[in-house]
């Protein structure tokens, strides 16, 4: 906890005839992260990948295509025997292949086909309802045909230029089709353009439109049904294969990782050395592992780490399970480096205090909390784990706040007297216990719960100090991390200035405040911004206003705080009030109101993720780390699989 | 002389309340263009290297404080 696991760096030295078994050995293991070769101009050169690799390949592209045909997906199966899974693949890769083949390529054509239906609908449907068979439309000498749509009837405006024409006309649709004789059709076309006439397609078909029409829809109707028989074909196939496709797709991809590991490692003519990284308490294991493999013909080192490969020490953290998830949070932000504190166990404690500071709502909470119980239950990829278990720390803190305030969806649970009478609460009988008067603001009464809306003002000052005990918080985190790296003496003048100017600003006020005099203060503040200069250079006292503006950034609090009160009971004034009186009988309005009131809660509610859980996120990230953190740790990622699908041999 | 006093005097609850809606609004205009531009080109960042999301949520919600800011001027106003 609060440090990254210990670190060595080993090298395993040996044979290149026990290159394969070493290998093996270090993958099963999946404890050992390889440092990449770079060729460096030296002897050594970078290994060659084992033979099998190319044959690996080719079978995995296969199987991954074959996967993404069929969809299939990452699901939770039994494990199988991978040896087994080799066998049975060899024998139906190729003829699953061409059997998907065929249907995939079979649904394109049918589908190409639907497009093409689709279209020649789409040209027909104009002219259905003009009962003329298509092949009227054309073939004529001496006639020329206008087909086409028009917003208002053009027939007064054929008539005055000439009285040989025919027109057909429907004006549900606006559809027309108009029969001139030859010499007057470029006088019509004329007049047709400066009407609303828009031109469409003579489809190339013969027959009457609506059967035609009716036609289409049938074989459209029998082509849907033929893709749905290959789909559910496709289905079958899936079903039937995709635990294998899974397995053995694990099965390919180890073994490709292992055939292309002698990319990273260096080696020569005869041997090779593998350099790499591994968790302290585990450097007796990698060395029986290999032992045991190479029969001790490979020889494994541990060297010491030297100042410039502190850099380059792959991250483990180090955490207790239940602050396992926060890593998360870290890994968004970028892991710390090796000398630097962990600070995972903190935001442990200060992410999920802050969140709930600022949602402190017993209905959210538990809104929140069974919903992010049930994902959790319900999706088990290791993605959303962590994530959903942040979220149930963050409800539990927030249902704690909940109770605090007397808040639920937006209701105060107790009564509040104030200065325009009492305001009744959720519970009846629960009344407000008043304390003693806020110290920060006139007239805002402390007691239980809190109610928010009615101490902003304390609340305001209150946030302020969270944000200075936080701040301080990060400031002595930083103190440790550069007396780590740099020593006391820079600890003291880059971090413990800022305490000492803090000091200072402390003890102005209470001068200010006719407690002390004021020159104890000045004097205090002026020695901790000379420190600052020593420590930081010019660049410190730039920043001091910084320290002013990060503790009013925790104001936000209160502030996001109160916006989300605000959505939740003005859902609950519309619901309750404004459309449904309590007590009315139920009826439309009833019905409304209770639409309102889920809609508005369920909108509110996933606000209640993302507004807080941002916020809280912000403070940690800007206000906490910018006071100590550094990151950019690379990631510990050891040679190896976890595999889902198949069972270790 | 007294009714022009009557029309030249605002009601200093008037002025509080347009000083708070000010301060509000600007600020919450002010959020909103910076966090416009840092988002889109924190969202063109991700595009290229999605490790970068972490960072890119950080630059997008600074700005956010200036409205926060603007807000507890409003509440300490009224």
């Amino acid at each position: 906890m609060l440090k990254p696991k210990q670190m060595s760096r080993a090298v395993i030295v040996g044979h290149k005839n026990i290159l394969e078994e070493t290998v093996d050995a270090l993958h099963k293991a999946n404890l050992f992260h390889i440092e990449d070769f770079n060729e460096d101009g030296s002897d050594l050169k970078i290994g060659k990948p084992f033979e099998k690799g190319s044959e690996v390949s080719k079978r995995l592209v296969k199987i991954r295509s074959i996967a993404s045909l069929l969809g299939v997906k990452d699901v939770a199966v039994a494990k199988q025997n991978p040896a087994t899974v080799c066998s049975q693949l060899d024998s139906c890769l190729d003829t699953l292949d061409q059997e998907l083949e065929v249907l995939v390529e079979n649904k394109h054509a049918l589908e190409a086909e639907l497009k093409d239906i689709g279209s020649s609908k789409k040209e027909i449907l104009p002219f259905t309802n003009l009962g003329l068979d298509l092949e009227l439309y054309r073939g004529y000498e001496n006639l020329v045909v206008f087909a086409g749509h028009v917003k208002e009837n053009v027939e007064p405006d054929i008539a005055r230029i000439t009285s040989s024409y025919e027109l057909f006309y429907d004006q549900k649709s606006g559809a027309i089709v108009l029969f001139v004789v030859r010499e007057k059709a470029p006088q019509i076309a004329e007049v047709l353009a400066g009407t609303s006439f828009r031109e469409s397609k003579i489809p190339d078909m013969t027959g009457s439109p609506s059967s035609l029409l009716v036609d289409l829809e049938n074989r459209e109707a029998d082509i849907s049904k033929k893709i749905q028989a290959i789909d559910t074909e496709i289905e079958a196939l899936k079903l039937k294969y995709s635990d294998l496709i899974l397995a053995s797709n694990e099965v390919l991809s180890i073994e490709i990782e292992k055939a292309e590991a002698p990319l990273r490692i260096a080696t020569t003519e005869s041997s090779f050395i593998i350099d790499g990284w591994l968790p302290t308490d585990q450097y007796a294991e990698l060395e029986r592992t290999v032992n045991a493999a190479t029969n001790g013909r490979a020889f494994v080192s541990s060297q010491e780490i030297t100042k410039p490969d502190i850099k380059k020490v792959p991250i483990e953290y180090d955490n207790p399970k239940i602050v396992s998830p926060l890593q998360e949070i870290m890994n968004l932000y970028g892991r710390p480096t090796y000398k630097e504190l962990d600070p995972s166990a903190l935001i442990f404690i200060t992410f999920p205090l802050l969140y709930g500071m600022i949602l402190g709502d017993i209905g959210y909470a538990l809104i929140l909390l069974i919903g992010a119980l049930i994902i959790k239950k319900v999706v088990s990829t290791d993605a959303v784990k962590p994530l959903m278990n942040i979220l149930i720390y963050c409800q539990i803190s927030t249902l704690f706040f909940g109770i605090l305030y007397g808040e639920f969806l937006g209701f105060p649970l107790a009564s509040y007297h104030g200065e325009h009478g009492i305001e009744p609460g959720l519970i009846p009988g629960f009344e407000t216990l008043e304390l003693f008067v806020s110290p920060f603001a006139a007239g805002e009464m402390i007691g239980f719960p809190l109610h928010r809306t009615h101490l902003v003002m304390t609340f305001i000052v209150a946030t302020v100090f969270v944000g200075l005990i936080h701040l301080n918080l990060g400031y002595v985190v930083g103190f440790i991390n550069e007396k780590r790296k740099h020593g006391i003496s820079a600890a003291i003048f880059e971090k413990g200035s800022w305490i000492v100017v803090e000091l200072g600003i402390l003890l102005a006020v209470l001068g200010y405040l006719d407690m002390l005099p004021i020159i104890i203060g000045a004097i205090v503040f002026l020695v901790g911004v000379a420190m600052l200069v020593k420590g930081e250079g010019v660049k410190g006292p730039v920043e001091l206003p910084s320290l002013l503006s990060n503790s009013l950034s925790y104001t936000r609090i209160i502030a996001v705080g109160l916006s989300s009160i605000y959505i939740a009971s003005t859902v609950n004034l519309i619901a309750f009030e404004m459309m449904w009186q309590p007590g009315s009988p139920i009826g439309v309005m009833t019905i409304f109101a209770i639409v309102v009131f889920l809609f508005g809660h369920a909108l509110n509610t996933a606000l209640s993720i993302i507004a807080p859980g941002l916020h809280a996120l912000r403070l940690q990230y800007v206000e906490f780390f910018g006071k100590f953190y550094e990151g950019g740790g690379r990631k510990y990622d050891p040679f190896g699989y976890i595999r889902k699908y198949t069972e270790e041999k | 002389m007294a009714t022009e006093a009557v029309v030249t005097t605002m009601s200093p609850e008037g002025l509080k309340a347009i000083g708070a809606a000010l301060a509000v609004g600007l600020t919450g205009l002010a959020s909103a263009i910076a966090e416009k531009d840092i988002g889109t080109a924190a969202v063109g960042a991700m595009a290229e290297n999605e490790a970068l999301f972490g960072k890119g949520l950080i630059l997008t919600v600074i700005p956010e404080t200036i409205v926060i800011f603007g807000l507890v001027v409003a509440l300490l106003s009224l």
